[in-house]
């Protein structure tokens, strides 16, 4: 009898317990909004998508705090590809990101309602990389530009070259071909490595081809109209004759089957100097760097034998990240905010955060401080000369891209498909995605 | 009256030991798999959005969705393929180190192990082994098929999968099978041999049919592990090349938070479910119907 009874109190107990755990958790779900009076600082929430600088932007928002005690900065990063993730996962889970960062082409397309018109700040007109929506009206605050074309490796270039090699000499494919011989010649067997991540062959390489129009808009426009036989278009048909050239079976390391999981290999390969040439971006240098202390720079892709095609003689350039300010936010967590932003483009500190601690170009003229990332010093030096053009990937649907135009270039290098076939696919796709 | 109270005791004690796991059981997986049903009746892009009633609109499109059906069904080979050579490495395993050879004890250690690694680290060192590692020998050695990495062609890549899957979980089965093995009363194996069976005879008529318990949890598992396989298809193919060894699940995660489709994945995930469900359970079914009494 008494041993029920102290059974029955003792359970009892735990389901209180757990009941009291379940109302907790209940709780815990409900610190959203923060409404802030006079007194107490302003809470701002800023997603960085750039999880690689994780620990520098934290120490950024402690600083900026330090300089403006009335506001209180949060930062939540993730890894580079779910940017759009976190800010979903915040806003689903009931917080509202006050500054949200994130890629070119969803700030304009599936996050165009999320932020507020940013013209009118001073930035704006300090940079030439702000992202704008339909109306013209700047939304996105461009933190990071970064650039892609062909990755060099310096001394194997010098020595094949015998001398100084000038990146932009390059703009032809004759001329392309014709290093690739020299490199061949001085002693390295496969100058190339080409490395084939669906990302890399179809959101990078295979949107070049939209910046034969000084807008890439231009094209996607008539992509989408279906008026455009890309079988026909000479850039088109130019980046993927320059890609056959540098995927062969005499210049690619890979070239007796273009595809795998190379990414690594190839990166090792260049950075050590068994290759010389891969095509990829400036963030490849994290790749390249943990080999040997050697230089990168960067060539332009050529695409036909006119040395004064525009296309041969300039580098994709352009922001990656954005920030936007949402509109849900308070009027003074907006205004934090732009302080922010502000912070990060004027004030020492925040210009030391953005370049010298994250190695990250920025995209602001009064920026005195360069990168020691060699690519990132190729990129502004081709900023400088203006040998530039639009950052092609930020105007396709990158989701779309490495998930179903990626593995059809993949298939063209595979020689599973033709390049008609090719050009099917990529035609067939924007006839049934018309946003 | 003395009835009611110990009636009362019951459901004190029923919560005091399954309260707790009910509760959190409820909280990481009903609750959420209730919701997640809930959901696949709304049209949603994003969370932000707001949800509209949209019926059976993403089932529809979930089946209409050919690359869906064609992962499904590269992921029902690789099912096959994982199963029966899982199954037969394992028990093959399990046999040798229980047969009474020295080292027997160190084997077991070094077969297990590899169940140890992650999956995800798994597929990175093997993506290692099959771009840098197994060219390389093929190179030094002349053998064109080891030469040549073998994540670039869709034929090697799907069995590098199937190697990787078989020498990750064997070992785990050998445990299983080792228990089995161990448990089969010797006086049956005795009985048999004097009635004049030969090795063979014996494995085939006296051990394999008293091994049906431990077959059940290992197909079962097997079975299972193919169906959900996701974190070595990320790190060693990325579903390369071209797609070809995108598996169901993966299908699934990118459909849902890459292509940003969560309608259409969620529903395309609750198919999945039903789908292994039938089968893990049909399986579980027939088998235990095999079973003998020693």
């Amino acid at each position: 009898m008494v041993n029920f009874k102290g059974l029955l109190k003792k359970s009892t107990l735990v389901g209180a317990a757990a009941a009291l755990t379940l109302s907790l958790a209940a709780c815990s779900g409900n610190s959203s909004n923060n409404t802030s009076n006079a007194n107490s600082p302003v809470n701002i929430i800023i997603t960085n998508g750039k999880g690689e600088i994780d620990a520098q932007f934290k120490q950024a928002a402690k600083d900026f705090m330090k300089a403006n005690p009335k506001i209180h900065v949060e930062v939540d990063s993730i890894a580079v590809g779910d940017t759009l993730n976190i800010y979903d996962k915040l806003t689903a889970s009931g917080k509202t990101p006050t500054i949200a960062m994130f890629d070119p082409y969803n700030t304009v397309n599936k996050y165009k309602d999320v932020g507020i018109d940013l013209s009118n700040e001073k930035w704006a007109q300090d940079t030439s990389y702000s992202v704008k929506d339909a109306n013209g009206k700047v939304v996105g605050f461009p933190f990071a530009v970064e650039g892609m074309g062909l990755v060099y490796n310096q001394k194997v270039v010098n020595k094949a070259v015998g001398g100084n090699f000038d990146p932009f000499s390059i703009n032809t494919q004759d001329k392309l071909k014709s290093l690739l011989d020299k490199i061949k010649a001085s002693g390295v067997k496969y100058p190339v490595a080409y490395q084939t991540e669906a990302w890399s062959v179809g959101n990078h390489y295979s949107s070049l081809f939209l910046n034969q129009e000084s807008d890439p808009n231009t094209i996607l426009d008539q992509l989408k109209a279906g008026k455009l036989d890309l079988t026909k278009n000479a850039a088109w048909n130019g980046y993927y004759d320059t890609m056959d050239i540098l995927a062969s079976k005499s210049y690619n390391k890979y070239g007796d089957r273009p595809l795998g999981q190379y990414y690594d290999a190839a990166h090792v390969a260049v950075g050590k100097g068994d290759s010389a040439i891969l095509f990829n971006g400036d963030w490849a240098f994290d790749s390249l760097k943990a080999v040997a202390g050697e230089n990168f720079g960067f060539m332009p892709v050529p695409v036909d034998n006119n040395p004064n095609n525009p296309l041969n003689n300039k580098i994709a350039v352009g922001p990656t990240q954005v920030m936007v300010i949402n509109k849900k936010a308070t009027a003074a967590q907006q205004d934090a905010a732009k302080k922010f932003l502000n912070w990060l483009v004027y004030d020492k500190a925040g210009q030391d955060f953005v370049v010298n601690k994250a190695q990250i170009i920025s995209a602001f003229k009064n920026n005195p401080n360069k990168v020691t990332n060699p690519l990132g010093v190729a990129i502004s030096d081709a900023i400088a000369k203006d040998k530039t053009m639009p950052f092609s990937t930020n105007y396709i649907n990158t989701a779309d891209w490495s998930t179903i135009i990626g593995p059809e270039v993949q298939k063209y290098l595979g020689k599973q498909d033709t390049r008609a076939g090719l050009a099917k696919a990529l035609e067939d796709y924007y006839k049934s995605h018309q946003d | 009256m003395k009835d009611r109270k110990r009636d009362l005791a019951n459901v004190g004690n029923s919560i005091l030991f399954l309260g707790p796991t009910t509760v959190f059981f409820a909280i990481t997986v009903l609750i959420p798999f209730a919701y997640g049903i809930y959901l696949t009746f709304f049209k949603m892009n994003s969370p932000t959005d707001p949800m509209v009633f949209s019926g059976l609109l993403n089932y529809l499109n979930a089946l209409k969705d050919a690359d869906f059906w064609s992962s499904l069904w590269l992921t029902l080979k690789f099912v096959i393929a994982t199963v029966f050579f899982v199954n037969l490495v394992g028990f093959g395993l399990a046999y040798l180190v229980t047969s009474g050879i020295k080292i027997q004890n160190s084997m077991r250690t070094a077969y297990f192990t590899p169940n140890l690694i992650g999956g995800l680290v798994l597929g990175y060192i093997w993506q290692f082994v099959f771009v840098q590692s197994l060219p390389a020998l093929g190179e030094k050695l002349g053998i064109t098929w080891l030469k040549l990495g073998w994540l670039g062609d869709p034929h090697m890549a799907f069995w590098s999968l199937v190697l990787v899957t078989i020498w990750q979980t064997s070992g785990y089965m050998m445990i299983i099978f080792i228990a089995g093995l161990i448990s089969i009363p010797k006086d049956l194996i005795e009985a048999s041999t004097i009635d004049g069976a030969g090795p063979f005879r014996r494995l085939f008529n006296v051990t394999l049919p008293l091994m049906v318990p431990s077959f059940v949890v290992t197909i079962f598992l097997s079975l299972k592990n193919a169906f959900m396989v996701y974190d070595l298809n990320f790190s060693l193919t990325k579903g390369g090349p071209f797609n070809s060894t995108l598996m169901v699940s993966m299908h699934v995660v990118n459909k849902a938070f890459v292509e940003a489709n969560y309608g259409t994945g969620q529903s395309e995930a609750i198919i999945l479910f039903f789908i292994v469900a039938v089968v893990t359970g049909i399986q579980v079914y027939f088998s235990k119907k095999m079973e003998v009494e020693a």
